[in-house]
């Protein structure tokens, strides 16, 4: 079960705290970025020919004898995009990296759908696999959890490429959070600048197992990759796991220059580790 | 140390026991597999960790690494690689060799080249060189007939190897016994750990145990068995030809086959400065035998004093032994000068009636002024000069004074022979029984044997020979006895003239032997002598009293001795080996007494190898542990969830 009643509670409290740094464009709660539109006012400017004969402030061209265009301030509601990896190497740990995944989606998701936000699945394997409608509202909240059910574990990652597709399939940019354990060689790092240019609020969670941070191994193995089958022959020692998590520390401290680099979120998430406290420091836009 | 040779090449084959090796290592499953979500981050790990430590490439084939390794190792154990000439302990080293004459001894070498034991032996010591501990030092010693020092104990390995190249094969007998003691000797003078290394094939003509005291002794052996044939002695003379009565040289040489089969050789006889061989006999000498042979030939004037080559053909393992050198005796007729103050005597007479003596009859006056043979036996009668050129001498009725050393007393009337000396050579065949004497001068010799015929304690026939001058002195005048009347008298003479016969042909002083020093016998008045021969630059050799002492020569061949004052005149002398036990060139082994302290057992060079087959095999049982250890450790698999911290 992605979400009781239980967590709901939480998640309640917690939603009116979720800042989005994007607007999606239609009409909604949050103000836009971009000016025009229909929403609040905000300033004058001169009329220049071709501006919309509507939007001509008739009272101020009285008062000042020249035409004024109204300019307004935008009200946008915002699409929250949950790109979940559902690569095969999120199929791994108990619980696995893919159901922790899916409860963050579901809960950041259901956050989202209590704010009135629109809110979209995309699942992520070489590049887009699966892409739901976007449903608004609280009383689409089954049909997300259902679009998340729905998400299995399959074939390996680009994560890049399922962004940019995301991003070119976007006309209007919001809320991308990624979904991912971010073990992907690809070039990751411009697919999420290109998002970020684009006028995205990118979040990166990341999903980890605890074998992958704490390693216990000692011996000789032969290691099989869960997406490519391919083997890597290791003798366990404290010198390989002391290479191991060197490699790992500079994975994270990567992703956490790309999040730093790009105004984006970076929440690290252990597989054992409780979801609200993970909801906690993804509401607070923290850079682990 | 040394090279390393293979005792056992056909070990090699195991090599081929890679192939199924490396079958069964790629066939096997050797790791705990397990999945993991991406293999990325420890690819890239292990790369890091490559790099960091290159030798960590080789932990994951660690396994068949050990196998690799252990299958080397025990193809080498099984090749039994060894070094020459072991482990050489000790601070200080004496390396005694075996110089003798069988060290010169061919064999078949592993190259297919004929090689000296002597090449072997210098291997086998430039090993022990090789093989000396750090800081350790190394005399060098060459036994021969005499021991020689070759290099005075010293660190420097370059020059004892240098030392050792001058260390040759002398043509003479061995006694390992002296080099050995002096090799102690040596030692004895330094403190430190001490030991001796002895290098020869066995072959010794003074063989027993080698005394070295408290020191510990090393023998190495060289050399194989090999059949050798060799000439052991010759002997010359001249005399007549039986059927024609023809002048001859006799040559009696004697053969020695060593081998287990019989030896079908010729011998030949060659004279210095002829082309052809004198003559040849084709001989089969008796497995383990002797067999006489006699080569005759008649010399021309010109051959007289010439040398001679006697050589066995084909030549065997050891070539010194089949060459033996001599002089072309003298005439058979003997030169005599007799110079008497009386025309004609009973003596003269008497010389007269041998056909074999080219008498030459001189006043006394004319024996200082007259050229005389040197060879000659000279006969004075009735005085006795200061200087009697010639060889022998035969003085009759000397007056009173001193003669040749001898005092002649005042003469006695009446003596009565009474005894003489029946075993000298001069007495052979003869009785002075009924022998009357009117009177003698009675003689003063003194010695043993300087008396030869005595009138009761009267000695009236004395020997007052020296070396190289056989001198018989006779006190009375035979004129005035009935002595020239008796047949013993005729046989006297006879005697003294075969004796000096004899003199002339063996150059007064017999076969000279290689490795002892030798007289030869020269005109009184000469003083110096230059020397030279094979293997010896010319020096210049005192003599006095008609002889000098040559010091040993190391090879066999014909010596020269010449002198200009005071006149001119040269004389050869053959030296051989003729050594029936030097010639045996069986290796024999050669033990070290035991009661002189600690020792090792002799062996043979191979057996002397240090060999690490042992120790090949043992690190080859680790090698195999090792691996069975690493094969069969467990993998702990992942620690279950449970026990984690979060």
């Amino acid at each position: 079960m992605l979400l009781d009643a239980t967590f709901a509670r939480e998640l309640e409290a917690l939603r009116r705290r979720m800042e989005v740094r994007a607007r999606s464009g239609s009409g909604g709660d949050h103000l836009a970025r971009k000016r025009g539109g229909n929403a609040e006012f905000q300033e004058h400017r001169p009329y220049y020919p071709g501006d919309d004969l509507r939007r001509i402030d008739w009272l101020a061209f009285a008062r000042t004898g020249e035409p004024m265009f109204k300019l307004f301030r935008s009200e946008e509601d915002v699409v929250v995009r949950l790109v979940v990896d559902a690569s095969l190497s999120l199929d791994m740990g108990e619980p696995t990296k893919l159901e922790v995944a899916k409860k963050l989606a579901a809960a950041i998701g259901y956050m989202a759908l209590a704010g009135s936000e629109r809110t979209q699945v995309l699942a992520a394997g070489n590049g887009l696999s699966h892409v739901s409608e976007p449903t608004r509202g609280r009383a689409t909240l089954p049909k997300l959890l259902r679009e998340l059910d729905r998400i299995t574990p399959n074939g390996g990652t680009d994560l890049a490429r399922a962004i940019e597709q995301t991003v070119m399939r976007s006309p209007r940019p919001g809320m991308l959070v990624i979904l991912s354990d971010f073990m992907d060689s690809g070039p990751f790092d411009a697919a999420v600048s290109r998002a970020a240019a684009a006028g995205h609020d990118v979040a990166m969670v990341q999903v980890l197992a605890r074998e992958e941070i704490e390693p216990r191994y000692d011996g000789d193995f032969a290691l099989e990759d869960a997406e490519t089958g391919a083997i890597v022959e290791v003798t366990m020692d404290a010198a390989a796991i002391e290479a191991y998590l060197a490699r790992l520390n500079k994975l994270l401290l990567g992703l956490r220059a790309i999040a730093k680099r790009n105004r984006a979120t970076y929440v690290r998430v252990p597989n054992d580790e409780p979801i609200l406290s993970a909801i906690r420091r993804f509401v607070a836009r923290k850079i682990d | 140390m040394g090279s390393v040779e293979l005792l056992n090449p056909k070990g090699l084959w195991l090599l081929t026991g890679f192939v199924p090796l490396v079958i069964f290592y790629i066939l096997k499953i050797k790791r705990q597999r397990i999945k993991v979500p991406s293999t990325w981050l420890w690819a890239e790990a292990r790369r890091d960790l490559l790099a960091k430590s290159p030798f960590k490439k080789l932990i994951p084939e660690l396994s068949l690494l050990l196998q690799i390794l252990a299958l080397l190792a025990l193809t080498a154990a099984l090749t039994r690689p060894a070094l020459r000439g072991g482990r050489i302990d000790g601070d200080h080293v004496a390396i005694i060799i075996d110089t003798s004459a069988s060290m010169g001894t061919l064999a078949r070498g592993a190259d297919g080249k004929d090689a000296t034991r002597m090449a072997e032996a210098l291997t086998a010591a430039n090993d022990v060189l090789d093989a000396l501990a750090p800081g350790a030092d190394a005399i060098v010693i060459e036994s021969s007939r005499e021991p020689k020092v070759v290099s005075p104990l010293d660190r420097d390995v370059r020059k004892l190897k240098g030392a050792l190249a001058q260390v040759a094969v002398r043509d003479v007998e061995g006694d390992l016994g002296i080099a050995v003691a002096l090799g102690a000797d040596r030692l004895r003078a330094v403190g430190g750990k001490r030991r001796i290394v002895v290098i020869t094939d066995g072959a010794l003509a003074h063989g027993g145990p080698v005394a070295a005291a408290d020191i510990p002794t090393q023998v190495i052996t060289v050399g194989d068995a090999r059949d050798n044939a060799g000439i052991v002695r010759i002997d010359v003379r001249s005399g007549n030809d039986p059927a024609t009565h023809r002048e001859q040289a006799q040559v009696f040489v004697m053969l020695q086959n060593y081998a287990a089969t019989p030896r079908d050789a010729y011998v030949t006889l060659s004279i210095d400065g002829h082309k052809d061989p004198k003559t040849s006999r084709r001989m089969l000498i008796p497995a383990h035998d002797k067999s006489p042979v006699v080569l005759t030939f008649s010399p021309d004037a010109i051959d007289y004093g010439k040398g001679m080559t006697v050589e066995l053909s084909p030549p065997d393992a050891l070539v010194i032994d089949d060459k033996a050198y001599a002089r072309v005796p003298e005439g058979h007729k003997m030169p005599v000068t007799i110079a008497s103050k009386v025309d004609y005597s009973w003596v003269m007479r008497a010389l007269d009636a041998d056909g074999d003596v080219d008498l030459q009859k001189l006043n006394l006056a004319q024996l200082a002024t007259v050229n005389i043979d040197p060879e000659a036996l000279v006969v004075v009668e009735g005085a006795c000069p200061e200087s009697i050129p010639g060889r022998d001498v035969l003085i009759v009725a000397p007056p009173e004074g001193n003669c040749l050393g001898i005092d002649v007393g005042k003469s006695v009337e009446q003596p009565q022979l009474t005894s003489w000396e029946a075993g000298d050579a001069r007495f052979r065949f003869l009785t002075l029984d009924g022998v009357h004497l009117t009177k003698a001068n009675p003689l003063a010799a003194q010695g043993a044997g300087a008396s030869l015929a005595r009138a009761g304690t009267v000695t009236i026939i004395g020997d007052a020979s020296v070396p190289g001058r056989a001198a018989t002195i006779v006190g009375f005048d035979v004129g005035e006895s009935d002595w020239p009347l008796k047949a013993s008298f005729v046989l006297f003479i006879r005697n003294i003239v075969e004796g000096a016969r004899l003199h002339r042909s063996q150059g007064a002083v017999g076969p000279v032997r290689t490795g002892d020093p030798h007289r030869i016998a020269l005109p009184a008045d000469v003083t110096k002598i230059t020397v030279d021969g094979p293997g010896m630059p010319e020096h210049d050799v005192d003599c006095k009293g008609g002889f000098a002492i040559v010091p040993p020569v190391e090879r066999a061949g014909l010596y020269h001795a010449k002198w200009t004052t005071p006149h001119v005149g040269s004389v050869l002398v053959a030296a051989n080996l003729t050594s029936e036990k030097e010639s045996d060139i069986t290796p024999r082994p050669v033990t070290v007494d035991a009661t002189a302290g600690s020792s090792t057992s002799a062996s043979r060079l191979a057996d002397a190898h240090h060999e690490w087959g042992l120790w090949l095999a043992l690190l080859a049982t680790l090698l195999i542990a090792i691996d069975l250890f690493w094969l069969t450790r467990q993998s702990p698999a992942p620690k279950p969830k449970a026990e984690r911290a979060t």
